[in-house]
């Protein structure tokens, strides 16, 4: 039984064994930690020792003709707590007290928002300033941190605000041309990770991968922010003088196209929406190119141009007014029920005369007239590169040979039975200001992204009529603003043109509204050399429904303050002194 | 020569005795040195990372103070406000004649827009011009 020397007892074997079962079961679990579920755990690593950020560089602005900006973004700070470095109660309570007054929230509701949440990061205060950021920062709070964000801001308040739209809480644009222009003002988002320490602060020497943000692009549009204004001040005074449910007020440069203001009522205020009252959603919308209306007597101007382009008459062809025409079983009559014996084309023109309009139209014949019709852009879009655009109704004898028939050429003559847009309308009348070239309207003058500038020339249509007509139609706009009262229209110093409108309001029915009428004026100034063309259209005057005194007053104003104002000489006559 | 050698042997001897421990103590503060210094490289990038990482802070905040007041500038020249100061403050009421004189002089020289709205242009640092000018010579 004695023990052989040097042999190995069972008690060390087990000892020998126990340690190498240790080993084992260590090696095991290192490579069950290193190999197996080194996944998880690098990735629970990483969420301890590295953030990640989005990177947003700011919004572009939108900036009037001139460069002031009438959309820009500002740069805001949203508040992020951990959520772990809140788990404890008195922690938590001490850290919000004290955040609470920088962030500009109860620390009861930051509290809430950070409990009630199982995300790593809580969002509990938005949209600060700098000095509040700067507050917030200096508290050196652990798990909390600051995120650059942006708050788009209207320099000149509610400016063109369906022409200019807005933005969501995500910065994208939801309407007007902050929707449009989206892609090229928004640029590209970029990110940043790192190593952070405790307080979310980047390690030095940390692990750092960032992809640069791109800025949006700036965009100039051709709007003119002193025009707007003077547009927008004119809409309104008459609609209030007049009572009216709404209008439009749009002013194009004839020889390029370009839109110097663009208005429309009623409008929304941009600092206070409130996108959860769907009621208040048409109000978003551009009227001047999305709603469309018959125009009325302004549309005497294409009928004229088609008889005098075409050759069929000129300014004194003569004409006899029994007071009526007839045309299929229908009669048409004249606004004021008169007859007015032998009259001149111009003083058609002049007086309004309805059955003037229609008996030109005759003589022109439909194929004719349509054509005009269309040279001048009527019945498809402007394609001025805004959403929402109409393209009105024309109903020719091609498009409806089934129901089209003479009388609807008649009422046509005189802007019944045929369907506009402001802009179209005002456009017709910028081509007759240009020597009878049509041109593309355009509201956007540059892109200016940070690389280059990419501008946007005029672009021809076609030519509507030829200058020789064109120049005649100016003589005779001329002329029938000289026969407006000067307690309506006079503007000092320049001489002006333009043509009156008062139009029945369609219904959706097929009929016209009783009592609501749509009161316009379409002008240029000044006559000898187009700078300005201008639509005014206000819809449903109460007491007054005549174009003549509800819309072209405010015409008169507006251009005599925008000529001033463009530096346009007036005519010699004007002249008091000169100035050496 | 015999006795030459001798000596030499004997001062190559010292030398050895001697001269040992200070090559031990040089080379362990070379050693030293040598390991301390990815240290100091380490604590130097370091400083200059945390350096970079405090001004690209200031940067931001510059930019964003910059931003804002950009914002305001912009604020105080809108029209609604140039209009309520010339009323209210100045006491000014709009015209109620038109005059029309010719002057005959060149008209002011084009207003510029704001340098953040222009692409990159090297020129312009060249001009010497600051923001801030840039900026306030662009005022109505």
């Amino acid at each position: 039984m004695g023990r052989k020397p040097g042999s190995v007892t069972w008690r060390l074997w087990a000892v020998v064994a126990a340690m190498g079962f240790g080993t084992l079961v260590i090696t095991g679990r290192l490579a069950q930690l290193q190999l197996f579920d080194h996944q998880q755990y690098a990735h629970e690593a990483r969420l301890t020792h590295m953030s990640e950020q989005t990177l947003l560089d700011r919004r572009g602005a939108l900036l009037d003709r001139n460069g002031y900006p009438l959309a820009a973004s500002q740069d805001t700070y949203d508040v992020m707590v951990e959520s772990r470095a809140w788990s404890n109660g008195a922690v938590a309570a001490e850290a919000a007290a004290a955040l609470s007054p920088a962030a500009g929230k109860s620390a009861e509701e930051m509290l809430a928002a950070v409990q009630d949440s199982d995300i790593f990061e809580v969002n509990v205060a938005t949209g600060l300033n700098y000095e509040r950021a700067e507050a917030v920062r200096a508290l050196r709070l652990s798990g909390v941190r600051l995120v650059t964000s942006s708050h788009r801001v209207y320099p000149e308040g509610n400016l063109a605000a369906q022409l200019l739209g807005f933005v969501g809480r995500d910065n994208t644009g939801l309407t007007g041309l902050e929707a449009d222009l989206n892609a090229i003002l928004d640029g590209s988002a970029g990110t940043i990770r790192f190593e952070r320490d405790g307080l979310g602060n980047q390690f030095p020497l940390g692990e750092r991968l960032e992809i640069a943000p791109q800025p949006g692009a700036n965009v100039v549009l051709t709007i003119d922010r002193y025009i707007q204004r003077l547009a927008e001040q004119e809409l309104d005074r008459t609609i209030k003088d007049h009572k009216a449910t709404g209008g439009s007020i749009i002013v194009v440069e004839p020889a390029t196209g370009e839109i110097l203001a663009m208005a429309s009522r009623p409008t929304f205020d941009v600092t206070r929406l409130d996108l959860s009252d769907a009621s208040k959603a048409a109000l978003y919308r551009n009227r001047a190119i999305t709603d469309q209306y018959e125009p009325g007597s302004v549309f005497k101007l294409v009928t004229t141009a088609a008889g005098i382009d075409s050759g069929t008459v000129s300014p004194d062809t003569w004409w006899y007014d029994n007071g009526s025409l007839s045309a299929d079983s229908w009669t048409i009559r004249n606004w004021d029920l008169k007859a007015y014996g032998s009259q001149t084309i111009q003083q058609m023109l002049s007086k309004s005369l309805n059955t003037g309009a229609a008996w030109v139209a005759q003589q022109v014949g439909p194929e004719r007239f349509y054509d005009y019709v269309s040279r001048f852009g009527f019945g498809s879009p402007t394609e001025i590169g805004l959403s929402g655009e109409s393209s009105g109704r024309v109903r020719t004898p091609e498009s409806d040979p089934a129901s089209w028939r003479s009388v609807d050429m008649a009422t046509n003559s005189f802007g019944q039975g045929i369907s506009v847009t402001p802009l179209q309308m005002c456009m017709a009348v910028a081509a007759i200001a240009n020597n009878g070239m049509l041109v593309k309207p355009h509201i956007i003058r540059a892109i200016v992204s940070p690389n280059a500038t990419t501008s946007f020339d005029p672009e021809p249509v076609r030519q509507a009529i030829s200058p020789q007509s064109s120049q005649t139609l100016r003589e005779m706009m001329g002329v029938v603003v000289d026969g407006i009262s000067a307690s309506y229209l006079d503007v000092q110093g320049y001489r002006v043109g333009g043509k009156t409108g008062t139009a029945s309001v369609a219904t959706d029915s097929g009929g016209y509204k009783p009592d609501a009428y749509i009161s316009s004026f379409v002008g240029i100034a000044p006559v000898e050399n187009p700078r300005l063309a201008v639509l005014v259209k206000i819809d449903e005057p109460k007491e007054v429904p005549w174009g003549t005194v509800v819309a072209a007053p405010a015409f008169g104003r507006l251009v005599q303050d925008a000529l001033a104002y463009l530096k346009v000489p007036p005519t010699e006559s004007a002249l008091v002194s000169t100035i050496q | 020569m015999a006795t030459v050698r001798k000596q030499e042997r004997s001062a190559l001897g010292l030398a050895h005795a001697g001269s040992l421990p200070v090559l031990l103590i040089l080379a362990a503060l070379v050693v030293g040195f040598t390991a301390l210094l990815p240290l100091v490289q380490s604590s130097g990038a370091t400083s200059t990372a945390g350096d970079i990482q405090r001004l690209e802070g200031e940067r931001q905040d510059w930019q964003a103070r910059l931003h804002e007041l950009e914002v305001d500038v912009a604020t105080l020249g809108s029209l609604a406000r140039i209009e309520s100061e010339a009323r209210l403050r100045l006491g000014m009421t709009r015209p109620t004649e038109t005059h029309y004189l010719t002057i005959d002089a060149p008209p002011p020289a084009e207003r510029r827009l704001p340098s953040r709205y222009l692409p990159q242009d090297s020129r312009r640092e060249e001009s010497g011009d600051s923001l801030w000018d840039t900026l306030t010579g662009w005022l109505p």
